[in-house]
């Protein structure tokens, strides 16, 4: 049987207290909107603002196709360059890399001048079209911790002998991605699905210039120039967010053939 | 041990790899509209002047003394978030995974990595603010125990503070990428380290902490890119003294003051190259640790 | 001059007045219709508690019956300009159809060929040297850095910059932004110099790094970007900002804690904004409208309701069209007599030395 290791708690309690402390001194300075006693006004003001709803909604859904799509790009580019193009690896990992330095500001305004409604493919022209370009932009945006993860996960578990003991069973490579292979990185998977859950529900600027109905454009118009009400929708979005990575987390339980790697 | 692996397969157009070539193509594809294309548009810019002509005067002015000194502090600011955020976000990790801590604490503490990861910004910055600054939470507290944080030289208007900032998502990102390596470190080598009479500390230097290595340097080289990209927070906590490269940059794009468009993306284009460069000697280094892995 | 000639002369005359005046009616109800027809209007980086820009915009969609789209409220001048510049062969609305940017933005933006001229209908009425002759920009409204002061936190409120100095502010100066690329900061520290008494941009700018560089080092001065939050939890108890802003988070914050707003008795600096319509732009017919909406009486009015001066401000007070109450809620009319509204040439030049200079005088050593 485990043990808890003293070693551990110790980890654990100090980190606990680093990462709730900014959170505690948040959520109390959003409970002073009433002056001289503790209320939760800034919260009712907040939920009262409108689009609160549809605005996270919104998000969530594009958080969910970005997820589908990166985990779609992320693992089998991981996988055959692990298997059989390893010196793709420096290439491919640079251009995960590329969206954490290049202000997204540049990005956006990229996507605007290449796909915008004079072009070849005028995704810009349409609700429909622009909601898929913000999808894709997230999927970059998200890319170098999903493949971060998912190549981690990779290498923890030998790819070349699971392959081969698949395929010597008859195996095709789609039933090999699909049955061997994902099952057993279920945690990376996870992982990079919280990154990019978190990373599409807070995102502003490509939601704003692109205009479409974001979460991130909503925080900013409520957030903007007041004082608490920002410091009560940073607790909100934190708990919300939070509760929405449960729910991944459930599903990803129960997905089928999802066995803990333990 | 596991049987020692065939030799490194070379990208030729075999038969065999073909299906490999196929399999990657949709990332190269998606890669190019959406992130390389774009980044052609930067690439353009930083050697054109204001009216469209060709110049490698934005690229000269990078090495003026307060831009080299920018970059400098950026690489600081991010090597520094990214050791120690690879360090403690390593031990949590470690913690989480190996600590024979309760069942419910792990899916907990990760869904709480993934929401902290991207929590920067103003609204981080803020709550650093409130926490430990003048007024801060934290430091009243200590004030009324005695300790007064400011007088003993402690500021969080400083690199340190931004440093210490930063880690609040270096952390859970570090342990979130971590997590799926120590999941694969079998408990056998463990029982097998220690039949053989290794003490815990030899297993973990000679068996545990080789195996994990290139997945360490490469978590933490996301830490440092990550760290390097970043300018909300450290315009809303430092912006007046500390001039990181972003902060630059986005001044010049969006301007109120200067505003030199092409300068900035020749500075989106140094951050480029650094980026390149760490990636490359990770890249090096990996190679070297992994040699007699495979 | 025989009768005849006289007969036509003002058969002429009338013709062309009576063409005139119900021309422009005309022309506003053609104007309305066109717009109607485009159906939406995109504008950008107007925060709803800038100048009271919320209730501009509800007026014109609620009168009007357009969509707007609001992009990216937090931009800067800038990123309006770097918008248009995107979106030149975009028809979406994610192009930026009219802009409201920096005094230095409007030659600029004209220069690049990026807006197109339009000259609203009360064009008489505003300032010459708010406008560009031909029509490509037109100065909107203008505001004077003032203080914003925490009263629950400073007992003793400052009234000038030199009072900024004093032991009793020990850590509770702050500016909004880096003076270095922000141009609230910017003229902050342009303010400070000229409440010195210097009148050469470069020498009041130069004068205003040495006071910051003496608060910085009497530990007066806080390295934050200050913003009401900041005020109300005590980080930043003074912040310098336009009056507008600061009044708005005065009003945002209820009284808690209660901020008093102060414009420095000497070295007042006013900011002038300019409007302009986009040369590229999908709607601009709905463009030509919504400026009809903001220089319209009703919309000037709307600015100072939202604490920013507009730019027909005294052709409004001479012919009484602002509500008491709305003069009432801003501050003392003799604090803005003294306000220097610095020309391009005079900016360009105290930006110039502020941006080389900041670290080199300020000294924000990297404190490790």
């Amino acid at each position: 049987m485990k043990r808890s290791s003293p070693g551990a708690w110790l980890a654990i309690i100090l980190g606990v207290t680093y990462f709730l402390a900014p959170l505690i001194a948040t959520f109390e300075f959003s409970l002073r909107l009433k002056r001289g006693e503790y209320s939760f006004e800034a919260y009712r003001l907040v939920f009262e603002s409108g689009n609160f709803q549809s605005s996270f909604l919104y998000s969530t859904t594009v958080a969910l196709a970005t997820i589908v799509i990166g985990v779609a790009l992320a693992v089998p580019t991981a996988y055959w360059v692990q298997l059989r193009l390893p010196r793709l690896r420096g290439l491919v990992e640079f251009i995960t890399l590329l969206p954490l330095v290049i202000p997204a500001i540049v990005l956006v305004f990229g996507y605007i001048r290449l796909y915008d409604s004079s072009s070849v493919l005028p995704l810009t022209g349409s609700a429909f079209g622009t909601n898929i370009l913000l999808t894709l932009g997230y999927v970059g945006l998200a890319m170098p911790y999903m493949y971060r993860s998912v190549d981690t996960g990779l290498r923890a578990i030998d790819v070349r002998t699971l392959t081969e003991a698949a395929e010597s069973q008859g195996a095709n490579w789609p039933t090999i991605l699909l049955k061997v292979i994902l099952p057993n990185i279920r945690s990376a998977i996870l992982s990079g699905a919280f990154l990019t859950f978190a990373i599409v529900i807070g995102e502003f600027t490509f939601a704003s210039l692109l205009n479409r109905p974001a979460f991130g454009p909503y925080l900013q118009l409520i957030g903007a120039s007041r004082a608490y009400e920002p410091a009560a929708l940073a607790v909100m979005a934190f708990a919300i967010t939070w509760a929405c990575m449960g729910l991944i987390q459930l599903i990803g339980r129960g997905a089928p053939g999802a066995q803990d790697t333990r | 041990m596991s049987a020692i692996a065939p030799t490194v397969a070379r990208p030729r157009i075999t038969l065999s790899n073909l299906g490999a070539w196929f399999g990657v193509a949709p990332f190269f594809i998606f890669a190019l509209m959406f992130l390389i294309a774009p980044t052609v548009y930067l690439l353009i810019g930083a050697f054109q002047n204001h009216d469209g002509g060709f110049t490698l005067d934005n690229l000269a002015r990078l090495g003026q003394p307060s831009i080299r000194n920018s970059y400098l502090l950026s690489i600081e600011v991010s090597f520094t978030s990214a050791l120690f955020g690879a360090l403690f976000g390593l031990c949590l990790a470690l913690a989480i995974v190996r600590g024979g801590l309760p069942g419910w604490l792990r899916p907990t503490l990760m869904t709480f990595s993934g929401v902290a990861s991207n929590f920067a910004g103003v609204p981080l910055a803020f709550a650093f603010i409130a926490t430990l600054g003048r007024m801060g939470f934290i430091t009243v507290l200590l004030n009324n125990l005695g300790l007064d944080l400011y007088a003993a030289g402690f500021n969080i208007f400083t690199f340190t503070g931004l440093t210490l900032t930063y880690l609040y998502f270096q952390i859970p990102l570090m342990i979130l990428v971590v997590t799926p390596a120590l999941d694969g470190m079998k408990r056998e080598w463990n029982e097998a380290a220690s039949m053989l009479g290794a003490s815990q500390a030899q297993y973990w230097r000679m068996v545990a902490l080789p195996v994990l290595w290139p997945s360490i340097l490469g978590a933490s080289l996301l830490l440092f890119a990550n760290a390097f990209g970043a300018i909300a927070t450290a315009y809303a906590l430092t912006g007046p003294s500390l001039n990181i490269v972003p902060i630059l940059l986005y001044a010049q794009i969006r301007g109120d003051v200067l505003h030199d468009p092409n300068l900035g993306y020749a500075l989106a284009l140094g951050m480029l190259l650094i980026t390149g460069l760490s990636n490359f000697a990770y890249i090096v280094l990996r190679a070297r640790s992994e040699r007699w892995l495979k | 001059m025989n009768v005849k000639m006289a007969l036509l002369g003002s058969v002429a005359m009338l013709a062309l007045g009576g063409a005139a005046a119900p021309a422009f009616a005309d022309g506003m109800d053609d104007l309305v219709a066109a717009a109607k027809k485009e159906g939406q209007l995109t504008v950008i980086a107007l925060p709803h508690d800038w100048c009271g820009y919320g209730a501009l915009i509800d007026s014109f969609k609620a009168k009007y019956g357009l969509t707007i789209n609001e992009l990216n409220p937090d931009g800067g001048s800038g990123d309006e300009v770097e918008a248009i510049k995107a979106n030149k062969t975009n028809k979406g609305p994610q192009a930026p159809d009219v802009i409201d940017v920096g005094l230095s933005f409007g030659p600029s933006a004209k220069a690049d060929g990026l807006i197109q001229p339009y000259k609203v209908s009360t064009w008489a009425s505003i300032p010459d040297s708010a406008k560009d002759a031909e029509g490509f920009w037109t100065g909107d409204y203008y505001g004077v850095l003032a203080m914003a002061v925490n009263t629950d936190i400073v007992k003793k409120v400052p009234a000038d910059w030199g009072d900024l100095k004093s032991a009793d502010y020990k850590a509770s100066v702050a500016i909004v932004g880096d003076p270095r690329t922000a141009n609230q900061a910017t003229m902050a520290v342009y303010a400070a110099g000229l409440a010195g008494g210097a009148t050469d941009p470069a020498k009041a700018a130069a004068d205003g790094l040495n006071f910051f560089a003496d608060i910085n080092k009497s530990g007066n001065f806080v390295p934050v970007r200050g913003a009401s939050a900041t005020i109300a939890q005590g980080t930043t108890p003074i912040v310098v900002m336009w009056d507008y802003n600061a009044l708005a988070a005065r009003d945002t914050l209820k009284g808690n804690p209660k901020v008093a707003v102060v414009v420095p008795k000497s070295g007042v600096i006013a900011g002038v904004y300019v409007q302009a319509i986009s040369a590229y732009a999908p709607h601009p017919s709905a463009a030509k409208l919504w400026m009809e909406h903001l220089y319209s009486d009703e919309g000037q009015v709307g600015w100072l309701k939202g604490y920013c001066h507009p730019i027909r401000f005294n052709d409004l007070v001479a012919n009484k069209k602002i509500p008491a109450d709305v003069l009432a809620a801003l501050p003392p009319a003799e604090s803005y007599a003294k306000a220097k509204f610095p020309t391009l040439a005079e900016q360009a030049a105290a930006k110039d030395v502020v941006a080389k200079q900041w670290d080199a005088i300020v000294g924000a050593t990297v404190a490790k």
